[in-house]
C-alpha cells in the first residue's frame, strides 16, 4: 500500500511538473487542469486511506482558491477533512495522517483542518477567513451528502448573519488596504493582499453570496483572471509562493506572460486592480446603504403597527452641495434638476463639491455624467477651471473622487494628455506610486501648502501637471513644459499664467537639484536660480511645488536634511530677487459709470448699486439660459464696517464673492466715497433681484439690518456639513515696501460663506481703516490683500501691523 | 584595510565621486548627515529674522580601501572636497579587520 501511495505521489508530481513547465497551457485552463490533476490524486489517496483505516462518515473538501478550482503553481492546498462526531477508534486521525503526510512529502504547502460539520460552522461563525474559505467549498472525496449539507448550512448562515458580518468584513478589508497600500499605484505591489488585489476580488464574491448587494460585474472577471495569470507567472519565475511583484522580477514575469516589457505588465495589472478596487468601493457603499435602510425599517414598523404595508419609505434626505449636486445617504449625487447634457461644467462641479464635502461621488452620478456630459468648450470657461482647482485643493478626499472620474474615463476626456501618464509605472527606487497617482498625490500635498503662496490655483495645477511629460522621449521636464503649456491654455489660464505654469513644470527639479548638489555660497549659483525663477511669487510657487512633489514621491525623497538645504537656497534666492511690489490698487481712474455712481452716492448719502449679469463665452449652439455670474458695482459714502456689512449682505443673499476690488475717491469734494466692484456668483444658480439687494444694503448701512444675527440664524437653520479640514487661515504683513501709502495685510483662508464679512469685522475691531482691497477666490482658496491705514491715515508701524495680522488671524480660526 | 570616512559639503559629491572613480575606487556609501565643526554652525538672516543654524547639512562618504592606498586616497578626497571656506568638513580613516562580499563570500582585500 505504501509503495502505491508513493508511486501515486511520484506520478502526480511528474504530471504537475509537466503541466507547469512543458505544456503550452497557461491562464485559467492551466489553473483548472492543475486543480483537476490534484483532485484526482487526492481522491485516490483518500480512497486508499479510507480502505486502510476503515474510517466511515467522512468527506474531503477543497476550500478557498482550490475550492474554486483555481490552483496557481505555488498555491497552498486548502483542505478540510469533515467527519461525523465521535472518533472512538481513532480512525479519523489515522485517515488524516494518511492524507496529509503524502502532501507534505511532496513538499507542497498544505493548509488543513479536521472538523465535524458543527465545528466547521462554529469556526466559520468566529473567523471570517474560515467563513470565506468555506463559501467556496468543493467536494473531493468521501460522503458527498456531508459536503452538500455543510455547503448549504454555511451559505444559509452567511446569508442570515450578513448584516452583522459584512461590516466586520469591510473593516478587515479597510485595515488590509491601509497596511498593504493600493495595488493600482504601487510600483512593487502585492497581487493578493493590496487594495484591488485578489483577496478583494474574493471578498466581492462573498458579498454577492450574501444576496445583500452585488458588485458591478463588467470587466471584473477579466481583471481577476489577469491578476491570477500574473501571479502564476510570478510563482513560476521565483519558484516561491510570493505575491509581491518586486522590481527585479517584473521583466521575467512579463516575458513569461508573453508581454512586451515590464511596463506593459504593470499597466495591465494596474488596470485590473483599478477595476476591482472600484467595484469594491461601490459594493461596500451599497452594502452600507442596504444595511442602514434595514436598520431604519423595523422602528417604523413598530410605530405604524402591524399593517402589511408600512407606508412608502420617506424620501432620503437630500442636502444641497452645489448647483446641481446634492448629498444623499453619504454620497454626492446629481440633483433632480441637474442637466448633465446641457451643463458641461457639471462633472467638475460635482467632483469639486464631493471632494470638498469629503464625500464619494456616487457610481450612478459618475456614469450619468460620463454618458451625458458634453465636452467643455476650449478654452474652458472660468467656472470649469475654478472647479478643477477646487477639486484639487480638497486634500486627501480628492483621491477617491478623482479615481471615480478616472474609472469612467472622465479625466482623460477633460485632459486628453492624461492618457499618457495613466497607469504608467516608473522604474525608480525613490518613487512609490505610478505617475498618475503621483501627480494626484502631489496635488493633495500641495493643498496643504496653499497658504504659503499668492496663487494657490497655479500651485495646485502645477502639482497636477509637473510630471505630465513622463512617457515621452527625452527629458520629462522639457517634454512636460510643452504639454503643460497646452493643457494650461486649454483649461483657460491667461497667457501670463500659462507662462508661469510652463516655467514651474520645466524647472520643477531646479531647486532640489541645486540645493543638494551646488555650492550655495557661490553667488553664481544663486544668480542662476534667480534668473530662471525671475520673481518672488514664482519662487514661492516653485518652493511649495518642490516640497509637494517630494512628499508625494516617497519616504526617501523628503527629509529634514533636504528641507534645510532647500530652505537655505530659497532664502538666498529670495534675497537676490526684487520683492516684486504688489500693484497699487487704489489709483486707477474710475470709469464713467463708476464716477456716475459715486457722485450719486455722495449726493444721496446712501448706497448706490448697478448689477450687470455676464455670461462666459457662450457654449456653441444653444445659448445658456442662466447668467453665470454678476458684476456688482457699489458706491457708498465711506463709513466704518463698510466691507463687513457689504460682504454680509452678499452672504445673506447666498452670493459667493469670486473677486472684488475696493477703492475710495472723492467725486464732488464732500468726503470720500468707497467704490466696490464685485464679481459674484450665486451659490445655487438663481441670482437675486437688484431691488431687494439694494434695499438690504441700505438697511445694513443704516444699521436696521442685523447681519450677524441673520447669518447666525441661517447657519442654524441649514447647518453645513463639516466636509474636509482645510489648512488653517494665515494672515501676514506683506514684506518690504509694497506700498508707500498703506500697510498691506495678506489674508489666505479656505473660502466659506460669509468669510469676507468675518474678515471685515475682524479688521474693523482692530480699528484700522481699509483704504483699498483686492479679493480673489481661487478654487476653494481666498487670497485677499487689504491696504490698511491707522487712525492717522498712515501705514501702521511694523509692530502694530504684526499685531493686527495676529488678531485677524485669530478671529478667522 | 582601512575605512575612509569623509564628512563634507553636499555639493562636492559629484567631484568626489569623479575623483574616486579616476583613482580606481569601485564602491562607496553616501549618507545624508548634519553636524557642525569648529565654526559651530552659523547665523542667517531670512525674511528679516535672524536665526541660528546649528546643524549644517553635510554628506558622509565611506570607502573601504587597501592599507597601501589609504593615504593617497585621503589626499584625493580632500582635494576634491576643498572649497577653501569654512565648513569644508573632515576626512579620517580607521583600521578594518574584516570585509566580506556578501554575494560571493570573498574575504579581505578580494572583497573590496
Amino acid at each position: 500500500m505504501t509503495e502505491s501511495v508513493e508511486a501515486q505521489g511520484h506520478s502526480y508530481a511528474a504530471a504537475r511538473l509537466r503541466l507547469l513547465t512543458e505544456e503550452a497551457q497557461s491562464g485559467p485552463p492551466r489553473r483548472a487542469a492543475l486543480a483537476r490533476l490534484t483532485d484526482q490524486w487526492l481522491a485516490d489517496l483518500a480512497a486508499d486511506a479510507a480502505r486502510a483505516t476503515g474510517a466511515g462518515g467522512w468527506a474531503l473538501l477543497a476550500v478557498g482558491g482550490y475550492g474554486r478550482g483555481e490552483l496557481s503553481p505555488r498555491s497552498d492546498l486548502d483542505l478540510v477533512l469533515l467527519h461525523e462526531p465521535g472518533d472512538a477508534k481513532g480512525s479519523v486521525s489515522a485517515l488524516a495522517d494518511r492524507l496529509w503526510y503524502p502532501v507534505w512529502d511532496l513538499g507542497l504547502a498544505l493548509d488543513h483542518s479536521v472538523r465535524t460539520p458543527a465545528e466547521a460552522r462554529k469556526t466559520a461563525a468566529d473567523d471570517l477567513k474560515v467563513q470565506l474559505g468555506l463559501l467556496d467549498a468543493r467536494h473531493l472525496a468521501g460522503d458527498a451528502a456531508m459536503t452538500a449539507g455543510l455547503r448549504s448550512a454555511v451559505l444559509a448562515d452567511w446569508r442570515n448573519q450578513a448584516p452583522q458580518r459584512l461590516p466586520a468584513l469591510h473593516e478587515l478589508c479597510t485595515e488590509r488596504a491601509e497596511r498593504q497600500g493600493e495595488l493600482s499605484y504601487l510600483l512593487e505591489p502585492d497581487l493578493k493582499e493590496a487594495r484591488g488585489g485578489l483577496r478583494d476580488a474574493t471578498t466581492l464574491r462573498a458579498v454577492a453570496a450574501s444576496w445583500l448587494a452585488d458588485a458591478p460585474r463588467e470587466g471584473l472577471e477579466e481583471a481577476r483572471t489577469r491578476l491570477l495569470d500574473a501571479r502564476d507567472a510570478l510563482h513560476l519565475v521565483t519558484g516561491r509562493a510570493t505575491d509581491r511583484l518586486a522590481l527585479q522580477e517584473q521583466d521575467q514575469v512579463a516575458a513569461a506572460l508573453g508581454l512586451l516589457d515590464a511596463d506593459t505588465l504593470l499597466r495591465q495589472v494596474y488596470e485590473a486592480a483599478r477595476r476591482i478596487a472600484y467595484a469594491s468601493d461601490v459594493t461596500w457603499r451599497e452594502v452600507d446603504r442596504v444595511l442602514r435602510s434595514r436598520a431604519a425599517r423595523p422602528r417604523r414598523r413598530g410605530l405604524l403597527g402591524r399593517g402589511r404595508t408600512a407606508g412608502a419609505a420617506p424620501p432620503p434626505e437630500r442636502v444641497p452641495l452645489a448647483e446641481g449636486v446634492v448629498e444623499q445617504e453619504g454620497e454626492a449625487v446629481l440633483a433632480l434638476a441637474a442637466k448633465p447634457d446641457r451643463d458641461p461644467v457639471l462633472p467638475l462641479r460635482a467632483a469639486a463639491a464631493a471632494a470638498q464635502a469629503g464625500l464619494p461621488l456616487s457610481l450612478h452620478a459618475v456614469r450619468r455624467l460620463a454618458a451625458a456630459a458634453r465636452p467643455l468648450p476650449v478654452p474652458w470657461p472660468a467656472e470649469a477651471r475654478e472647479q478643477l482647482v477646487t477639486l484639487l485643493g480638497a486634500g486627501e478626499s480628492t483621491v477617491p473622487v478623482w479615481e471615480a472620474l478616472e474609472a469612467e474615463g472622465l479625466v482623460t476626456r477633460l485632459i486628453p494628455d492624461w492618457e499618457r501618464v495613466r497607469c504608467r509605472p516608473q522604474r525608480n527606487a525613490v518613487h512609490r506610486f505610478t505617475v498618475d497617482r503621483h501627480l494626484v498625490e502631489a496635488a493633495v500635498q500641495a493643498a496643504g501648502l496653499t497658504r504659503r503662496v499668492h496663487r494657490p490655483d497655479l500651485l495646485l495645477t502645477a502639482a497636477l501637471l509637473h510630471d505630465i511629460g513622463k512617457g515621452w522621449p527625452g527629458d520629462h521636464s522639457e517634454a512636460g513644459e510643452v504639454i503643460a503649456r497646452d493643457v494650461a491654455a486649454r483649461i483657460g489660464f491667461g497667457p501670463a499664467d500659462v507662462d508661469t505654469l510652463a516655467l514651474l513644470v520645466r524647472h520643477h527639479l531646479l531647486l532640489i537639484d541645486t540645493a543638494t548638489r551646488r555650492d550655495l555660497d557661490d553667488p553664481e549659483t544663486i544668480r542662476t536660480v534667480a534668473e530662471t525663477v525671475r520673481d518672488t511669487s514664482t519662487l514661492e510657487l516653485l518652493a511649495a511645488l518642490t516640497e509637494a512633489d517630494a512628499l508625494a514621491t516617497g519616504p526617501a525623497a523628503w527629509s529634514t536634511w533636504r528641507a534645510s538645504l532647500l530652505a537655505d537656497l530659497v532664502g538666498r534666492v529670495a534675497g537676490a530677487l526684487d520683492t516684486g511690489a504688489l500693484p497699487e490698487s487704489a489709483d486707477s481712474e474710475p470709469t464713467a459709470e463708476e464716477e456716475r455712481l459715486a457722485i450719486e452716492a455722495a449726493r444721496t448719502g446712501g448706497p448706490v448699486l448697478a448689477l450687470h449679469a455676464y455670461t462666459e463665452e457662450e457654449a456653441e449652439g444653444e445659448a445658456r439660459q442662466q447668467a453665470l455670474g454678476v458684476e456688482l458695482l457699489l458706491a457708498v459714502p465711506d463709513r466704518p464696517h463698510l466691507v463687513a456689512r457689504a460682504a454680509g449682505v452678499l452672504a445673506l443673499h447666498r452670493l459667493t464673492v469670486r473677486a472684488a476690488d475696493l477703492r475710495a475717491f472723492d467725486p464732488i469734494g464732500e468726503g470720500p466715497v468707497a467704490l466696490l466692484s464685485w464679481r459674484v456668483s450665486a451659490e445655487y444658480g438663481a441670482l437675486p433681484e437688484a431691488a431687494r439687494l439694494r434695499a438690504d444694503l441700505a438697511r445694513a448701512f443704516d444699521g436696521s439690518l442685523d447681519i450677524e444675527a441673520r447669518l447666525a440664524e441661517r447657519e442654524a437653520a441649514y447647518p453645513r456639513r463639516r466636509g474636509i479640514t482645510p489648512p488653517p487661515p494665515r494672515v501676514t504683513v506683506a514684506p518690504g515696501h509694497t506700498s508707500q501709502t498703506a500697510t498691506v495685510l495678506e489674508v489666505r483662508a479656505h473660502d466659506a460663506p460669509g468669510l469676507l464679512h468675518r474678515i471685515g469685522l475682524a479688521l474693523a475691531s482692530t480699528s484700522v481703516t481699509v483704504r483699498s482691497a483686492r479679493i480673489s477666490t481661487l478654487g476653494s482658496n481666498a487670497v485677499d490683500a487689504f491696504y490698511v491705514v491707522g487712525k492717522d491715515g498712515n501705514p501702521l508701524p511694523d509692530a502694530r501691523a504684526a499685531e493686527v495680522a495676529r488678531q485677524v488671524e485669530a478671529a478667522l480660526r | 584595510m582601512k575605512l575612509i570616512t569623509a564628512v563634507v559639503k553636499p555639493h562636492r559629491l559629484d567631484e568626489i565621486k569623479e575623483a574616486l572613480q579616476a583613482f580606481g575606487v569601485h564602491g562607496l556609501t553616501v549618507t545624508e548627515a548634519s553636524g557642525y565643526g569648529r565654526q559651530r554652525g552659523h547665523t542667517e538672516v531670512y525674511r528679516g529674522a535672524e536665526y541660528t543654524v546649528d546643524l549644517v547639512p553635510k554628506i558622509r562618504i565611506e570607502v573601504l580601501v587597501e592599507d597601501a592606498d589609504a593615504d593617497q586616497l585621503i589626499e584625493v578626497v580632500v582635494k576634491a572636497a576643498r572649497t577653501g571656506k569654512i565648513g569644508d568638513g573632515k576626512v579620517w580613516s580607521l583600521p578594518v579587520d574584516t570585509a566580506v562580499r556578501v554575494r560571493t563570500g570573498e574575504r579581505g582585500p578580494d572583497a573590496l
